[in-house]
């Protein structure tokens, strides 16, 4: 069936991977009318025309797709997500799922689509089973603890849901990534630091203790740290950045003590405020001193979507559900990706009853986390490796 | 005073003493520091001053971690309550015969129950007669139906005809659901006195009946 990729194919693949997806669409049609038996193609076509919402023809290419290979998992992968976009196909939708997860029986993504597709449609003792099978396939995937705390919502009420909201945005690269740019550092070192040639200034040993941590090197952060504090005990800068790294050791009374002192030094200290938020979030009775801490947060860094996150999850611990919910949305126009916020948005709108629009959420979350993996591509590049192997 | 205590606390972590510490905390207590102020006035303030005792090398790495365990020990005498108190007040809830619609009371008699209130939560599929019965078992005066579907919206009609049967005709009813959310003269039809449209309005309403209620009685 496969062979090398055909001249037209590569051009449209480009295309795509490029964003130009007009010209890739135009690409793949010139690449059909030189042989429309090409599962690539009409997998590619799917895609393309899932980016552009137009959810019928990518069903029709995707099943096309399938028709000629059922081996094609990145068709299958634009068929569930065309389902599950379009609403109401939550049967078809359970169907593919299953399929994908039968051809790629590893992919953590078959199997949380498959919940989600399950809880659609009503299966909610299958779509936990679904999501705990991915959770034993990767324990750190979010979306699907993000899915089993919606579960837990509409069993069990807030209460028990909460701590499964907070874990899972825990495993959320996200949560760190604020931290990160709280702290103005953007990438990872492309080489360890050595702490030997970092220059013997504040800034200096601030700046890489930063970008130590970012790469997780909490060794030689502590002892950047520790020279710094060496010359001045009351620099807020620097005990922020140890109470980030007891964060992450999960020594969470260091990291209290850390951030209330440089707080005291420093009363509106991003970086201190995120760590002291997020150790009061971690303990039971400490949602309000958690609120509060965050709508500090929100007014030093009100533009990052999480910061409002973070506070929404406090609220939700103290029922203050429409707050909370007012907090996800303004998340969510900050940042339309935030999966976390999407999953806390849909759990603020079933404490309104408000059940389409929770589903609305959970689809968009998923949306934007498969987009973010860059699924489709990782499953074509593999199905058209095989094939060309 | 309460720094005091603070400094003496800071102290009992650093030497490693919980019994110290709790003595600190019971004292602060007895001289009228409340459960939910312990936390700001004496925890934090102590963590603080371990934090710059740390920074300023008066204590090593390894003495901040031991007295890290001791502030761990000693956390729950400091946290504010975690469950609010029992407000004395008994809800019915439960979702109207012939609906299995679940989610809506389940998340609502959970706030409902951590907010203090005590939930008596009947399930699904309940019939008129099941509501009457609960309430004169309880004493509740408050009930909450929910219903999903048009047809079980009206039906909530034979829950007031039933617990008027019963003479409890001051029992206030409240409804949720998309019926009467979509169609708001609904609720006044069926003979309810209030729609709860979310979790946190049913807080509200609930507490707002319950304090009515307890100034009518008062008055009497």
């Amino acid at each position: 069936m496969m062979g090398g990729r055909p001249t037209a194919l590569l051009t449209a693949e480009e295309l795509a991977r490029s964003g130009a997806v007009g010209a890739a669409v135009e690409a793949c049609y010139e690449a059909l009318a030189l042989g429309d038996r090409e599962p690539r193609i009409h997998a590619l076509l799917a895609h393309l025309m899932l980016e552009g919402d137009f959810y019928d023809q990518a069903i029709a290419e995707a099943t096309k797709a399938i028709e000629i290979d059922p081996d094609c998992s990145a068709a299958y992968l634009a068929l569930g997500l065309a389902y599950d976009r379009r609403g109401g196909m939550s049967d078809q939708s359970v169907l593919v799922w299953h399929e994908l997860a039968e051809v790629a029986p590893d992919l953590v993504t078959a199997h949380v689509q498959l919940g989600e597709a399950f809880a659609a449609a009503a299966f909610e003792d299958d779509a936990v089973a679904s999501w705990k099978r991915a959770l034993e396939l990767d324990a750190k995937e979010a979306r699907a603890t993000y899915n089993l705390a919606i579960a837990s919502l509409k069993r069990e009420g807030m209460a028990l849901a909460l701590p499964l909201f907070r874990q899972a945005g825990e495993l959320d690269p996200s949560q760190d990534e604020l931290f990160f740019t709280l702290l103005g550092v953007h990438e990872a070192p492309a080489e360890p630091i050595d702490i030997e040639r970092v220059k013997p200034t504040r800034e200096a040993r601030l700046g890489a203790a930063g970008l130590a941590l970012r790469a997780e090197d909490l060794f030689t952060a502590a002892d950047l740290v520790r020279l710094v504090l060496d010359e001045d005990p009351d620099d807020p800068e620097a005990l922020a950045l140890a109470a980030y790294a007891y964060l992450k050791q999960e020594a969470a009374n260091e990291s209290m003590a850390c951030a209330l002192r440089a707080l005291s030094l420093d009363p509106e200290l991003p970086t201190a405020l995120y760590c002291l938020g997020v150790v009061y979030s971690r303990r039971t009775g400490l949602n309000r001193h958690a609120a509060r801490v965050f709508i500090a947060l929100a007014k030093r860094a009100g533009t990052h979507a999480l910061v409002h996150v973070l506070l929404a999850e406090s609220l939700l611990g103290l029922q203050k559900f429409e707050a909370a919910g007012k907090s996800y949305r303004l998340g969510v126009r900050l940042d339309p990706a935030c999966v976390r916020a999407r999953f806390g948005l849909a759990a603020s709108h079933l404490t309104e009853g408000r059940f389409a629009e929770a589903q609305w959420e959970i689809r968009r979350a998923a949306y934007y986390d498969t987009k973010r993996q860059g699924l489709f591509w990782r499953l074509y590049d593999e199905y058209a490796g095989a094939g060309e192997d | 005073m309460a720094a005091e205590y603070a400094a003496d606390l800071y102290q009992a972590f650093v030497d490693q003493d919980p019994a110290g510490a709790i003595q600190v905390v019971e004292h602060a207590r007895a001289s009228g520091v409340p459960q939910e102020q312990l936390f700001d006035a004496l925890y934090a303030p102590a963590m603080g001053l371990l934090g710059g005792a740390w920074a300023a090398g008066d204590i090593d790495e390894i003495s901040f971690t031991q007295a890290a365990v001791v502030a761990e020990q000693i956390g729950s005498f400091v946290m504010p309550p975690a469950a609010r108190r029992d407000t004395g007040v008994t809800v019915i809830v439960g979702t109207m015969h012939r609906d299995h619609h679940s989610i809506a009371r389940t998340i609502i008699a959970a706030t409902l129950k951590e907010a203090g209130f005590r939930v008596n939560d009947l399930g699904v599929d309940v019939r008129p007669a099941d509501f009457l019965e609960r309430v004169e078992e309880t004493g509740a005066r408050i009930v909450i139906v929910f219903a999903e579907m048009t047809a079980t919206a009206r039906a909530v009609a034979r829950v007031r005809e039933m617990l008027a049967t019963g003479g409890y005709d001051d029992v206030v009813i409240l409804v949720s659901g998309g019926p009467f959310a979509a169609e708001p003269a609904l609720a006044r039809e069926v003979g309810a006195n209030g729609v709860v449209p979310s979790a946190e309005s049913a807080l509200k309403l609930v507490a707002r009946v319950a304090r009515d209620r307890a100034a009518a009685e008062a008055e009497a």
